[in-house]
């Protein structure tokens, strides 16, 4: 099992922004949503998930609210705020220039 | 977006602080629900409930550990274990009630002293004016020099203004946004005030003479209704004038109806166009600040006085507001170009003499924001004194905490030790040792508020007795209070860490290898190096505090040559009550023959002013036949009883009599001091002398000789008088009796036959039935106005003496705690010596020994300490040129009393160690 630190610094914040951005979501219906997306690349313990919701709430990027699940009981839903969207397009910026930059290193060598 | 930040994470932060619980139990049910899902998972994928359990758990890794990563995320842990940190810091101090009684009345002993002493320096030195931008304000002159001159300034300096200048100025300073001028010797020159159409009699309040735009330079707003204005300041406009709100609030209750009213201003009508701003209190800090502003053009109808628009006669302060980025420099040049302009139309400064002084004539600018700086002038080094000797007493206050701090980390190692043992990290240890210091630093500081309070108010007592309106109050400004927390702040936790500090360094094994035997190393050298200082200090205080009582005991038993017994002073100001001076020689008669009416008044000096008091007058004296010593006298005018009153004795010839009027002979009595400087001794009876220059010399017969009573100061030695009748004029005072202010008494002095208790009513009484319009500006008795012109001496030396009591008190509880401690450490091996056969007489010496060779060092060292500050306060001694013996001996004397009391407790508890006792714990 891949620890979160394999991943690389922030791209799980960038992830879970990511997904919270399309709908308002609960911690286990992200964990489903992880695997469903990005299959077996991306793997994400369930225990180091739930810190960094925690701290994506912190930092006031999503707000946590207490609803029914789709099977009726009581589960904590996070949503986009405004200060996450800004932060989402700053991160995702910040991946593409990035992976821009690395894709074209690895594409000099093959030269 | 920062706001957007906090509107989201406060609510969060205040959440996990204070719904703690809550905030628990939800990360609990949340990572549940997690859980119980994947069950369910589990389960549908076919697994048996033991397995699907197994198989959630392995997925989700650690739960207690997610837990504890997502509490990490809150960010409030530092604010709970501070929490924390505080909850037990209150506890240790609760348990050690000695120790934090003897830490804070320590701190705020020595905080609350300099804090007092800050609130004075803070209101009187570092403050400005409460005006509209006061930084932009540019006073024109440095000094203050004061209050009605003439003729030339030899060193060509303007600080103070004819009329006509300042008009001149007004107008060529293209600079300047406005120019105020403003009457620089307000303070001597009270006013009558009486409301119209009320009962209430008239009053001496004060009144300052200014420019039309003095309110508005300063960038007031009247409080109700208007200000003065330039329309206000012209010759034969109504006259009309401001009230100060603060006069308006004491005397008039605030009561609105006074605004557009008419006050009776000596005995002129005047109508009051308003209340200045709440909080002004004019151009200057003052003990008496104006209660009346008057446009100045005013003044030779109220005051009757001429120099208002001679030009020679210098009587004016100026400042200005200056444009936006004006340069000094070129700006002072401009000013001393345009006064030499306006004075070179002069005819004294158009002569050969007079262009060279000419020349010199110039204006040195200043900042303007915090006034007219007299009073800071005048108590600045002494405020400066204050400072120095508080910080000492500070210094010694500081080095017992640090040795208070310094015995109790080393009684906490033990504990430090155990916990360094059991896992906790240094940097927590220091942070709660810090909290500690931290918490006991604040405590000290509000404690010290509390003294700084009560300091600061008898401070103002002791400084200023008869100040009635004085802008500065002991209550602290915001700056006081940060300066207090500041302060304790920096002594707490300087103090505070650096033994924690050291404490923490210590080897555990050492704390716990149990039973810690030491003979000598007691106390380290550096906590009796502390007591060394403490001692050093001490001395240098107490010696201080000696030499100013001594000089204030020579001041106080310096021979006046004057007689206070059984004598009243009354000011007055016939002036202000509307005499011209051809009515002056009835007056004086009626007043001499009201008084004598009642028994028990001997005599009746009426004189223009009296011996110890503020005022001076001089010129310089023409002895015909002599040459030109070009040296001044002082004089004044007085009547045929004064010298008797007064206790001036006559030593040759006559004083002066009641057949000296206006119409006989012109004579004078001059001093002692006058006789030997103008007549080298010669016999003067009969010899002539003048002072308007040299054709003047045969103006006063001199018929008398007196002693030399002490004016205005008795520091004033080798101090020439001349005495003159009340109302001669002799032949070469050529100006119009209207402009002799001279003429106008100021004060009555009354000998009584024993002490009248009732006298001020009679006195009031009596003025009152001569003219409704003739106030008291003041009465005491001459023994009370003898005792005010020692009052600065008084409240240092008073001073002086509380500071070396508290440092000698500091130093006291120094020593004997580190003697204390030294015992507690040693008892065992005081036990076993006992045991061996050593007496309690011994033991005492021996402790006794090593507590008073530190207070010798300090000795060693504070002697000659002290000889050395004796220079830096040579200048405000009297007659005390070093370090007597007495003052040596008493010091020595009080510090080898305490020391050894401070010992002394120590040293019995030491020699009743019970030997048996300490065998068996041994």
């Amino acid at each position: 099992m891949s620890k979160p630190s394999d991943l690389v610094q922030g791209t799980l914040d960038l992830l879970l922004l990511k997904i919270l951005a399309l709908e308002p979501l609960n911690g286990f219906a992200i964990s489903q949503r992880l695997k469903q997306i990005s299959g077996d690349v991306l793997q994400v313990s369930d225990g180091s998930l739930y810190p960094a919701l925690h701290k994506l709430e912190q930092e006031g990027w999503i707000t946590a609210e207490w609803k029914l699940s789709e099977n009726n009981r009581r589960a904590k839903f996070y949503s986009f705020t405004r200060l996450g969207r800004r932060q989402l397009e700053k991160e995702a910026g910040n991946w593409d220039r990035l992976s821009a930059a690395i894709s074209h290193v690895l594409k000099l060598k093959e030269a | 977006m920062r706001l957007e930040h906090w509107l989201y994470t406060i609510p969060l932060r205040l959440r996990s602080l204070f719904r703690r619980n809550r905030v628990e139990q939800e990360l609990d049910e949340e990572l549940q629900y997690h859980f119980q899902r994947k069950i369910e998972e589990n389960l549908a994928l076919g697994m048996t409930k033991e397995e699907a359990r197994q198989a959630a758990r392995r997925d989700f890794g650690g739960f207690e550990q997610s837990k504890v990563e997502c509490r990490d995320m809150r960010r409030v842990n530092w604010l709970q274990d501070a929490l924390q940190d505080l909850r037990f810091a209150l506890r240790q101090l609760k348990k050690t009630p000695g120790f934090t009684i003897t830490v804070l009345l320590t701190l705020a002993l020595g905080i609350g002293a300099n804090a007092a002493i800050f609130t004075l320096v803070n209101s009187m030195l570092l403050q400005y004016l409460p005006v509209a931008d006061p930084k932009t304000l540019v006073r024109l002159g440095d000094d203050s020099d004061c209050c009605v001159s003439g003729g030339i300034r030899d060193d060509g300096k303007y600080s103070l203004f004819p009329t006509e200048a300042y008009e001149y100025l007004k107008k060529n300073a293209s600079d300047f946004e406005e120019l105020a001028a403003m009457q620089a010797g307000f303070e001597f020159r009270p006013i009558t005030v009486r409301r119209d159409g009320t009962q209430a009699g008239a009053r001496s309040v004060m009144g300052e003479f200014v420019s039309g735009n003095y309110l508005r330079t300063f960038g007031l707003r009247p409080h109700a209704g208007r200000l003065l204005t330039d329309g206000d300041d012209i010759k034969g406009a109504p006259m009309t004038a401001v009230m100060s709100y603060q006069t308006w609030q004491r005397d008039y209750a605030g009561d609105a109806s006074v605004i557009g009213s008419i006050f009776w201003v000596n005995t002129k009508p005047v109508t009051l166009v308003g209340i200045g701003p709440k909080g002004f209190y004019g151009d200057r800090m003052s003990t008496t600040p104006p209660d009346f502003y008057l446009p100045m053009e005013e003044m030779p109808v109220l005051a009757n006085v001429p120099y208002v628009h001679d030009p020679e006669a210098r009587w004016l302060y100026i400042i200005g507001r200056v444009k936006p980025g004006t340069a000094m420099g070129p700006l002072q040049e401009k000013i001393s170009a345009l006064l030499r302009q306006v004075l070179a139309q002069r005819t004294d400064y158009s002569s050969e003499q007079g262009k060279i002084f000419l020349a010199r004539v110039h204006v040195v600018l200043t900042p303007g924001g915090a006034g007219i700086q007299d009073m800071q002038e005048r108590y600045s080094s002494q405020l400066h004194l204050l400072m120095w000797i508080a910080g000492l007493v500070l210094l010694i206050a500081c080095a017992n905490i640090a040795n208070l701090l310094l015995v109790r980390g080393m009684a906490r190692r033990t504990e430090l030790c155990v916990r360094t043992v059991l896992g906790a990290k240094w940097g927590r240890i220091v942070l709660q040792l810090l909290t500690e210091s931290v918490l006991l630093a604040l405590l000290g500081g509000i404690v010290g508020l509390v003294v700084a309070y009560a300091g600061a108010t008898m401070l103002l007592k002791l400084a200023f007795p008869n100040a009635q309106g004085l802008p500065i109050h002991a209550s602290p400004s915001a700056t006081v209070i940060g300066f207090t927390f500041g302060l304790s702040l920096l002594t707490g936790v300087l103090f505070g860490v650096a033994p924690a500090w050291i404490a923490a360094q210590a080897q555990p094994v050492d704390a716990l290898r149990s039973g810690v035997r030491t003979t000598a190393a007691g106390a380290s050298r550096f906590q009796r190096s502390l007591v060394v200082l403490q001692a050093a200090l001490s001395l240098v205080l107490l010696v201080g505090a000696g030499l100013f009582s001594q000089s204030l005991s020579k001041l106080r038993h310096s021979d006046l040559k004057l007689d206070p017994k059984n004598r009243y002073i009354i000011h007055i100001n016939p002036q202000a009550a509307g005499y011209s001076q051809t009515q002056l020689e009835a007056l004086y008669r009626t007043m001499k023959e009201r008084f004598r009416e009642h028994p028990g008044i001997l005599k009746v000096g009426i004189s223009g002013y009296t011996p110890m008091e503020d005022n001076n007058w001089s010129e310089i004296v023409w002895v015909q036949g002599k040459p030109n010593l070009n040296a001044e006298a002082s004089w004044f005018r007085a009547n045929g009883d004064y010298f008797d009153s007064v206790g001036t004795r006559v030593v040759m010839g006559r004083g002066l009599a009641e057949t000296d009027t206006s119409n006989s002979p012109t004579v004078a009595v001059v001093n002692q001091e006058f006789v030997r400087k103008f007549f080298n001794g010669e016999n003067p009876i009969g010899r002539r002398f003048g002072v308007r220059g040299p054709g003047s010399t045969a103006d006063f017969e001199i018929v008398g000789v007196v002693e030399d009573t002490a004016y205005t100061t008795v520091r004033w030695k080798e101090h020439r008088m001349y005495f003159i009748p009340m109302t001669q004029r002799p032949a070469s005072w050529k100006g119009p009796i209207e402009n002799d202010e001279s003429m106008y008494a100021g004060a009555v002095v009354l000998q009584t036959e024993r002490p009248m208790n009732d006298l001020e009513k009679l006195v009031r009484m009596t003025i009152a039935g001569i003219n409704p319009n003739l106030t008291v500006v003041k009465f005491q008795t001459f023994q009370q106005q003898i005792g005010d012109r020692f009052n600065d001496e008084r409240m240092i030396a008073r001073l002086t003496m509380l500071f070396g009591a508290l440092a000698l008190l500091l130093a006291t509880i120094g020593l004997y705690g580190v003697t204390a401690y030294t015992v507690a450490r040693r008892t065992p091996e005081i036990g076993v010596r006992m045991a061996l056969g050593a007496r309690r007489s011994g033991v005492i010496a021996m402790v006794m020994r090593s507590a008073l060779s530190q207070t010798v060092i300090g000795l060693v060292i504070g002697l000659p300490a002290s000889a050395l500050c004796v220079r830096f306060i040579k200048t405000q001694l009297y007659e005390v040129k070093g370090v007597g013996a007495g003052v040596l001996v008493t010091s020595i004397v009080a510090l080898a009393v305490a020391s050894c009391l401070a010992g002394l407790i120590p040293a019995r508890r030491a020699a009743s160690t019970d030997p048996a006792q300490t065998l068996r714990t041994e």
